[in-house]
């Protein structure tokens, strides 16, 4: 009776759920990568793209079921939109607190705005048929941006980007439709669709496990990173410091400013370090570099690491790929230092405990790296070690916040190091552009009340110096009720307002922070003074030790931030602003002794070995390099080396092996601490044929350190001094790449064309020439636009064809159909029929068509589409 | 298995469509589909409105045929069916003869070869069951008297559109004895122009029109058209036919085994009469629509108009993308 008011299907429910299957379910998979491979690139997604996908996939369901019924798309939103509105007021109100409230809210706009864009998605399957191919443009378009955002680029990550979009791109336009063209009424209907969905698992599975095999280290890392099913951990939490994969410990390239920060109490290395105050035994403690921070983004609120930084003078070997006692150093990073005032030379050596084989950390300015030998009783803590060579300033000192009160030679250090920086007024000599990128600020309302703070805060000093002290003084000063100003915290919590610069927020509203806060404030405090500035990471130095002096404990909260000043003719100088922390507890004294004797090895091989007899426990090796009595010989030629190891110990990156994991061909550092090699006099010979005559054979080993040959991640280091691809490279790649498939989707019907072309007129025997000329010649008309329509072949050629181009299509058809059913063998002239029919039929149909008419309809790739699908009914 | 002899058979064939089409201008195809259900031993049912040249046809088919001795054409009745027509006006009726104090069998018009039955549908139930036996089982039963018609039994019925008053629709057992039905329809213009210009030439033509074809030829082209030869996957396509109109929620009434043998019968009938001695896929789709429209009922008027159509369709899609016999 109200039948106008009855809301009806437009598609049977066959259709509904062939849409659901074969549209929507992949389109949600996609949708899932996109997001997880988003998550890798966007930390706001918080790698929830579990929950984000089934949004997504609940708005993508939604929206096709209802639009598959005749509403309207405006009206129907409008009361979406109101709903989700009056959701997003709901939420702000329940939670309270800025900081709880925020990420409330944050979250909810994320998963209503994919529940949206599913809900549109859905409408769009629904309703649209040019949608896929728009669709699939967006996902390009979206990989491309994100793609364009990342530094460096790889094919893996490139593939990772593109293949399952253009994939997708390809299987949604074709399938969308199919399903578009599919008879429901079909009798095989569900198996129809059953083939499909299996057809696209058994796809996207390969695609999948291809993709997994491929990244799984990277995978792995990620989960890891971000905690991925670990509850124990604070989705919150930020450390400096983060955890490889085989459970060592490395700096972070990135140093966010997080709600909070986690460190625990873990030795990561130790270090005993030479250098004591001047003309004194009181050791003078410094920093432990690891990295420099120069830029600021302001859109990530991070603080980052530019390795096109002017200037670079950090050192950064891998020592893992050292040989034991050989050395790697790199005057260059001398000169970029600047430094040659006050200067000396000091030495290191760092015994790794939790820190990676892989990672170098020295105090400011380092040069010279060398991996040593751990002694035996202390492998069980020190997985390796290495001694270090600085050039360092007599200035620097990890005193500078401490007060050190009551202590008469620190006090004097402090005052006689102020006074000779106060030399410094002015950085009028140095080069501009070195100077105009360490006192670069972003440009903003945020920095300017930071510019206003740092002339207020130094009002009354003059000399750089003593605007740095004055800066310090600030974070220790206290507000007019007698408290302390600033706070040392671990969770600063986080702005209400999603566009508060958290710098801000920190320097005049919350005013706690970890380290990162002070060294990023102080940054752009001195920036803003005009000061060349830097942050630099690293550890902590604190001297507890009285027992053995020179030697350090390094524990993982002892990760640090601080920010270094360059003043001409002294170089960098380490500031460190951080407040001392009031709650935080002190790490737990040193205990244990450090491994004190370091024995020199007189004799050190490098080469590969070339057979290991296990029972004897004898190993051959071809030397290639030598270490003779502190002399480095490279050899000309290999010259092979028997060697007892009966009483060496075998020993890897990871630690401690036995002499069956020794295995041909590996790379390996054999050591001897023997006295046997003490006696040999050598007479200043230069010649290794003459040392290798005289050693005893076989040579008496002490220690086997096999290097791991397998290049398993390139080391970040080198990652690092790689150029950055530029945007324009990045930009241009992906245009080629997405021209190149748009290409390739818009000349696959000529491609088509040209294979059925070539089979029409090279095939030979008459039947199958027959049916090639008839497949290439509809083939070509159809795309043409001489489409056959609902019209028998045989009535189509005689009625639609022949007239139109004048060809004799009808009768090559009527020889074509008997070859097809009459099994009947083809008469002479038959035969000349079938031999003559195909090439001037081409020819006649494409001289009456323009080849710009010809060119455009070979564009539309729909017609080939069509003329494969079924006809629409 | 014998193929069919080929040059003669095709000949004939080509003859009397050429013989008809000097008195029947531009309806070649309707003379096909009549020479089908001619060849194929059934009888074809033509709709239209008065006028079109239905009558004309049937006159001049039954003139381009020989009788049985080679002098004269077949036998040749006509009946106009009207609502107080009786069965025994059709099939004949027993008269008591004076002479021998007997009844005898005075046969109707039924006895012929060539049968016009003018607008069969203005006849009531009655008359048209009459008609039943003779055209399935090719004789009369009267009382426990079977009369054989001849080997020659061809009914050309016409009817005018069912929604003219006045009119008995055809039962659905009539309808199938009919193995095709087919709109008449008017000619072009140029045609009708033609028609015109010489419009007392058609009597004339009529009247001089050539018996090109026996008695015996014909009934020797019925058989021959059993030996044309059928591809299997016109078979199949037949049968995906037959079974989608059982399967069609929009047909009510779906084409039977039976109609599927008709349409097998009329397919190679109507490969002779294009000359071929195989079926094509054209072929299928020509007749699928004359031999099956007529004996499907549909939910409405929108399924009538389109149902079959796109069921043949979705088939001559099927066909037209095989690829077979490539050995």
């Amino acid at each position: 009776m109200n039948e106008f008011m009855q809301i009806k299907k437009i598609h049977s429910a066959k259709k509904i759920i062939a849409q659901l299957a074969l549209l929507i379910l992949p389109s949600t998979l996609v949708g899932a990568y996109m997001l997880w491979h988003l998550n890798e690139y966007y930390s706001v997604l918080e790698n929830q793209w579990v929950a984000e996908s089934a949004f997504l996939a609940a708005g993508l369901i939604a929206g096709n079921i209802f639009y598959n019924y005749r509403f309207r798309f405006i009206t129907t939103l409008l009361p979406l939109l109101l709903l989700l509105f009056i959701l997003s007021k709901i939420v702000s109100n329940t939670f309270t607190g800025e900081f709880t409230a925020f990420y409330a809210i944050t979250k909810f706009y994320i998963f209503s705005f994919l529940f949206l864009l599913g809900w549109f998605s859905g409408w769009a399957f629904a309703r649209l048929r040019w949608f896929p191919v728009v669709l699939s443009a967006l996902l390009m378009l979206i990989q491309i941006l994100v793609i364009s955002n990342t530094i460096d680029i790889t094919t893996k990550k490139l593939i990772a980007a593109f293949a399952p979009v253009l994939l997708f791109a390809f299987y949604i336009i074709y399938t969308a439709e199919l399903v578009r063209n599919m008879n429901e009424d079909e009798p095989n209907f569900s198996w129809f669709i059953s083939k499909k969905i299996i057809g696209f698992g058994i796809v996207a599975g390969i695609i999948l496990l291809l993709i997994f095999s491929f990244f799984k280290k990277d995978f792995k890392a990620i989960e890891k990173q971000y905690g991925g099913g670990e509850p124990k951990q604070e989705g919150n939490a930020e450390s400096l410091t983060k955890e490889n994969k085989d459970g060592t410990v490395s700096n972070k390239k990135q140093m966010g400013l997080s709600g909070g920060r986690k460190s625990t109490k873990q030795l990561v290395f130790i270090a005993k370090l030479d250098n004591y105050f001047s003309n004194s035994d009181v050791p003078n403690p410094l920093y432990f570099t690891y990295d420099y921070y120069t830029k600021f983004d302001t859109l990530t609120q991070t603080l980052e690491v530019d390795s096109l930084m002017p200037s670079n003078d950090l050192f950064q070997p891998d020592p893992s790929k050292i040989p034991l006692y050989f050395t790697k150093s790199d005057s260059a990073v001398l000169d970029s230092a600047k430094g040659f005032l006050k200067r000396k030379v000091v030495s290191t050596e760092v015994y790794k405990a939790l820190l990676s084989p892989k990672e170098f950390l020295a105090p400011s300015t380092a040069f010279f790296c060398q991996p040593i030998a751990v002694e035996k009783e202390y492998k069980q803590q020190f997985k390796s070690a290495y001694r270090a060579k600085m050039f360092v300033s007599e200035l620097n000192s990890a005193y500078f916040v401490y007060n050190p009160a009551g202590n008469k030679q620190l006090e004097d250090f402090q005052k006689e190091r102020f006074d000779e920086l106060r030399k410094v007024s002015n950085w009028d000599n140095e080069d501009t552009a070195f100077m105009h990128y360490y006192t670069f600020i972003p440009k903003g309302d945020n920095f300017d009340s930071v510019r206003a703070l740092a002339k207020e805060i130094t009002k009354n000093a003059y000399a750089p110096v003593d605007k740095i002290i004055a800066i310090r003084n600030y974070f220790l000063s206290n507000d007019e009720t007698g408290q302390p100003l600033f706070k040392y915290t671990d969770n600063p919590g986080v702005p209400g307002l999603p566009s508060a610069s958290k710098l801000n927020y920190f320097l005049f509203d919350n005013h706690k922070g970890y380290c990162a806060y002070y060294a990023g404030a102080t940054l752009f405090l001195l920036r803003a003074l005009g000061l060349p500035t830097r942050v630099a990471t690293g550890f902590l130095t604190v001297d507890r030790s009285s027992k053995n002096k020179g030697w350090y404990w390094f524990y993982d909260d002892q990760a640090h931030a601080w920010t270094e000043v360059y003043f001409p003719g002294y170089g960098w100088i380490d500031f460190d602003t951080t407040i001392p922390s009031t709650e935080q507890q002190q790490s737990p004294a040193p205990d244990g002794t450090p491994p004190i004797t370091v024995q020199t090895a007189l004799f050190v091989t490098n080469g590969k070995v070339i057979s290991i007899d296990t029972l004897k426990k004898r190993v051959d090796m071809s030397v290639t390099q030598m270490i003779y009595h502190d002399r480095t010989f490279e050899l000309a030629e290999p010259v092979s080396l028997d060697m007892d190891v009966s009483m060496a110990t075998i020993s890897r990156d990871s630690g401690q092996v036995s002499l069956s994991e020794l295995q041909r061909g590996n790379q390996i550092t054999a050591l001897s601490f023997s006295e046997q090699f003490k006696n040999i006099s050598l007479k200043d010979s230069n010649d290794y044929k003459e040392i290798f005559a005289k050693i005893p054979r076989p040579a008496p080993i002490d220690e086997i350190k096999i290097s791991d040959t397998v290049q398993e991640k390139k080391p970040a280091t080198t990652i690092k001094k790689k150029e950055p691809i530029s945007f324009n490279t990045i930009l241009w790649t992906s245009i080629a790449i997405a021209a190149f498939s748009i290409l390739v989707i818009f000349s696959l019907p000529w491609l088509i064309f040209k294979w059925l072309d070539l089979k029409a007129k090279t095939t030979k025997p008459p039947i199958r020439k027959a049916y090639y000329s008839y497949v290439a010649a509809t083939y070509y008309l159809n795309q043409m636009g001489y489409t056959r329509d609902q019209l028998p072949v045989a009535q189509y050629a005689k009625e639609k064809i022949d007239p139109r181009f004048g060809t004799s299509f009808f009768s090559f058809m009527n020889v074509y159909l008997k070859t097809k059913y009459a099994e009947q063998p083809l008469s002479a002239s038959e035969q000349t029929i079938v031999e003559n029919f195909y090439k001037p039929f081409y020819k006649k149909v494409k001289a009456q068509i323009s080849f710009k008419q010809r060119l455009g309809k070979f564009l539309n790739f729909y017609r080939t589409i069509n003329f494969y699908s079924k006809p629409k009914i | 298995m014998e193929t069919v002899n080929t040059e003669t058979a095709l000949q004939n064939i080509q003859q009397l469509t050429d013989n008809i089409e000097t008195v029947i201008k531009g309806k070649r195809n309707q003379i096909k589909f009549v020479l089908t259900a001619l060849i194929a031993r059934g009888h074809i049912l033509m709709e239209d409105n008065p006028g079109t040249g239905k009558t004309v046809m049937a006159k001049t088919l039954a003139q381009s045929i020989s009788g049985e001795k080679g002098n004269g054409m077949v036998n040749f009745k006509r009946i106009q069916f009207t609502p107080d027509l009786l069965p025994m006006d059709l099939i004949g009726s027993h008269i008591f003869d004076d002479v021998k104090k007997e009844f005898i069998f005075k046969k109707g018009p039924l006895f012929c070869n060539v049968l016009l039955a003018d607008e069969i549908n203005r006849a009531s139930p009655k008359v048209q069951s009459a008609l039943l036996e003779c055209m399935a089982e090719n004789q009369i039963t009267m009382g426990e008297l079977t009369y054989k018609l001849s080997d020659l039994f061809f009914t050309i019925a016409t009817q005018n559109p069912v929604e003219m008053e006045g009119t008995y629709p055809l039962p659905a057992a009539q309808l199938d004895r009919f193995f095709i039905k087919i709109i008449f329809g008017y000619v072009d213009e140029e045609t009708e122009l033609d028609i015109y210009k010489n419009y007392l030439g058609i009597n004339d033509n009529l009247l001089h029109i050539k018996q090109v074809l026996g008695i015996d030829e014909l009934l020797h082209l019925q058989q021959q058209s059993e030996n044309v030869f059928v591809h299997e996957e016109i078979i199949k396509a037949v049968r995906n036919i037959v079974w989608a109109t059982r399967k069609n929620p929009d047909i009510v009434l779906a084409a039977s085994t039976r109609s599927g043998i008709i349409f097998l019968k009329c397919l190679k009938a109507y490969a002779l009469v294009n000359g071929r001695t195989y079926v094509i896929e054209d072929d299928v789709s020509d007749l699928a629509q004359p031999v099956l429209n007529h004996r499907l009922l549909y939910r409405n008027k929108d399924a009538k108009a389109n149902t079959l159509n796109n069921i043949i369709i979705t088939e001559m899609d099927r066909l037209s993308k095989l690829k077979i016999n490539q050995g």
